[in-house]
């Protein structure tokens, strides 16, 4: 199941940048046509938030004009001591959304933070997470 | 009308107007300095300086990185050269050489980055009127000819200091709206 949907009781805790047009809930709305906009300036960061610990399948993320990526996970309460997971660098795409899926078999996570430390243009959209997960039993 | 808060990749300012005077200088003393944290990886030549935008909500926060009397393609100035947000050129409307010497820069900018880099050419010292040397028309046209907004300012004076920054600010806005556009058409 995707368990990075608001539906799911997935959240949104921090992401450093807000345009109150495009805030960074729209990721996890289940809709490509919503996104949420960096306002300038590299790196950007935002960290999604799971109701409970997760086990991961594969993330997936759907961009525009991002460059490098990193993701990170916490396996505590708190989104503290983050360890990487992904370290990536997107091809640029011309007129059309960015599609990367990363698989993370075997991985737990409580949160994950995404790190955008460049970009191929001033400003980059994230449109969709999703994360094939489980709760932790 | 949402309210947003747009950040600057650091523009480029290359003064060749150094001294009293020096434009950046005059801006900096209302801006602020960087906190720390950021400062530390990029030096400290870097300011910030708000625009508020007062016909929006909007603010954009000009990142500026002051190259006076330095060798721009040297050190850690490199690493903005793949996006500036803007770029700035500063000349002193009395010495030819300046003029001359800012334009040989901005030909060198034009040439190394890939995409295009909004830009204003200023000419500054203006106050002292007799000395001067380089015509209103020939600065114009030579930012006309190269995609440039032309400004005149007198640092020293504080006339029409503000301008370029503005002018800066407002056409970075623009783009980010232009942005958001294709942004919206792309999962249509």
């Amino acid at each position: 199941m995707d368990v990075a949907t608001a539906e799911s009781g997935a959240q949104i805790l921090l992401a450093t940048s807000s345009d109150s047009g495009n805030p960074p809930e729209n990721m996890i709305d289940g809709r490509l046509d919503t996104f949420w906009a960096s306002t300038g300036l590299y790196p950007q960061e935002f960290i999604l938030s799971f109701t409970t610990l997760v086990n991961l399948k594969t993330i997936k993320v759907n961009s525009f004009q991002v460059k490098g990526l990193k993701i990170e996970r916490s396996v505590q309460q708190e989104p503290t001591d983050f360890e990487t997971l992904k370290d990536a660098e997107l091809s640029p795409s011309d007129a059309s959304l960015q599609t990367e899926e990363y698989k993370v078999d075997s991985s737990t996570a409580k949160h994950l933070r995404f790190i955008i430390t460049s970009g191929y243009d001033h400003f980059f959209s994230v449109h969709r997470l999703s994360v094939e997960g489980s709760p932790v039993s | 009308m949402s309210m947003m808060h747009l950040l600057t990749h650091p523009i480029i300012v290359r003064d060749a107007a150094v001294g009293k005077s020096a434009l950046t200088q005059v801006f900096h003393s209302d801006g602020s300095h960087f906190p720390k944290g950021y400062s530390m990886t990029i030096g400290q030549e870097i300011c910030v300086k708000s625009v508020s935008l007062p016909e929006t909500s909007d603010t954009v926060e000009l990142f500026i990185y002051d190259s006076a009397g330095k060798e721009m393609f040297a050190d850690y100035a490199a690493q903005f050269w793949d996006h500036p947000s803007a770029v700035m050129v500063v000349f002193d409307v009395n010495n030819e050489k300046s003029f001359h010497s800012c334009l040989k820069w901005f030909e060198r900018v034009k040439n190394k980055s890939s995409q295009h880099i909004p830009a204003v050419l200023v000419g500054n010292k203006t106050d002292l009127m007799d000395r001067r040397i380089v015509t209103t028309e020939s600065a114009k046209s030579f930012a006309q000819g190269n995609g440039m907004e032309y400004f005149e300012c007198s640092a020293k004076s504080q006339e029409n200091v503000e301008a370029p920054f503005k002018f800066l600010a407002e056409t970075f806005r623009k783009m980010y709206y232009e942005r958001l556009e294709v942004m919206k058409s792309l999962a249509a």
